[in-house]
């Protein structure tokens, strides 16, 4: 797939997942296949780390939307991080800041999840 | 003219980025306009050509006064716009549904989005007025 990584790490109880290029319609299998193994490996608190992501596309979009409600039906949740100006200029296009939580960072994501502030926005 | 392949998907992000930007936008504006044109591009390989990989998709880009015009034009079949879904957000999780946000997109960013039938070709019409306007988000 071209100029899409994403590796993933594990911290506190927390799955991070770091698409690194761009996720569009030719690479997005990439990260639909990775974000579908963490969820069979029942790890439903994701934080998906955007700090090197330089757009994403309707299909990047999709992807996320496609697996938020089995993770919170799992009681888990999505959040994403480290949007730079593109990236939450087409979050905020279609009104998707509206459905997810999103956090200027990685830590702040994290923490997140280990305070009681509930699953979702 | 780009074959119907994604792999050259970030050629086309890349080549209407650098159009907007000669034809006088910035501020994020390049980058958005490239993204619809990305989705019109994506939704002709996909869609029009339901993913076959031998077949032609065409730009055309056109500056006139206070507008930049793009084409996506393909030949494959016939898209009916009216059979496009709309999008409620708040639902489309809930309901697991795939497909239909590109359109979305597209018809956020650009001041107008329009689809013909011409001589057997699909044209996806994107128009972006270079005067300031309200705020897309």
């Amino acid at each position: 797939m071209g100029e899409l990584t994403v590796e993933t790490r594990h911290l506190e109880g927390v799955t991070l997942l770091y698409p690194r290029g761009f996720i569009n319609a030719h690479n997005v299998r990439l990260f639909e296949s990775e974000l579908q193994r963490v969820l069979e490996q029942g790890q439903f608190k994701l934080v998906v780390n955007c700090a090197d992501l330089a757009y994403i596309a309707s299909a990047g979009l999709g992807a996320i939307m496609g697996a938020i409600e089995e993770i919170r039906d799992h009681g888990g949740d999505l959040r994403l991080a480290g949007l730079n100006a593109t990236v939450l200029n087409i979050f905020e296009i279609l009104g998707m800041h509206r459905l997810y939580r999103i956090f200027a960072s990685e830590a702040e994501a994290i923490q997140s999840f280990l305070s009681l502030e509930g699953p979702a926005a | 003219m780009l074959p119907s392949q994604t792999c050259f998907l970030s050629l086309v992000r890349d080549l209407t980025k650098r159009m907007a930007e000669l034809a006088g936008f910035d501020e994020g504006t390049p980058d958005r306009i490239a993204l619809a044109v990305d989705e019109a591009t994506t939704n002709a390989i996909e869609h029009a050509y339901h993913g076959a990989a031998d077949r032609a998709v065409e730009l055309r880009f056109d500056e006139q006064g206070q507008e930049l015009r793009v084409e996506v034009v393909d030949s494959g079949q016939g898209i009916d716009p009216r059979a496009m879904p709309r999008v409620d957000l708040e639902r489309y999780a809930s309901e697991r549904r795939r497909g239909g946000l590109g359109v979305h997109l597209m018809g956020r960013i650009m001041d107008s989005v329009t689809f013909r039938r011409s001589a057997r070709r699909n044209v996806c019409c994107l128009v972006k007025q270079k005067r300031p306007g309200p705020p897309e988000a």
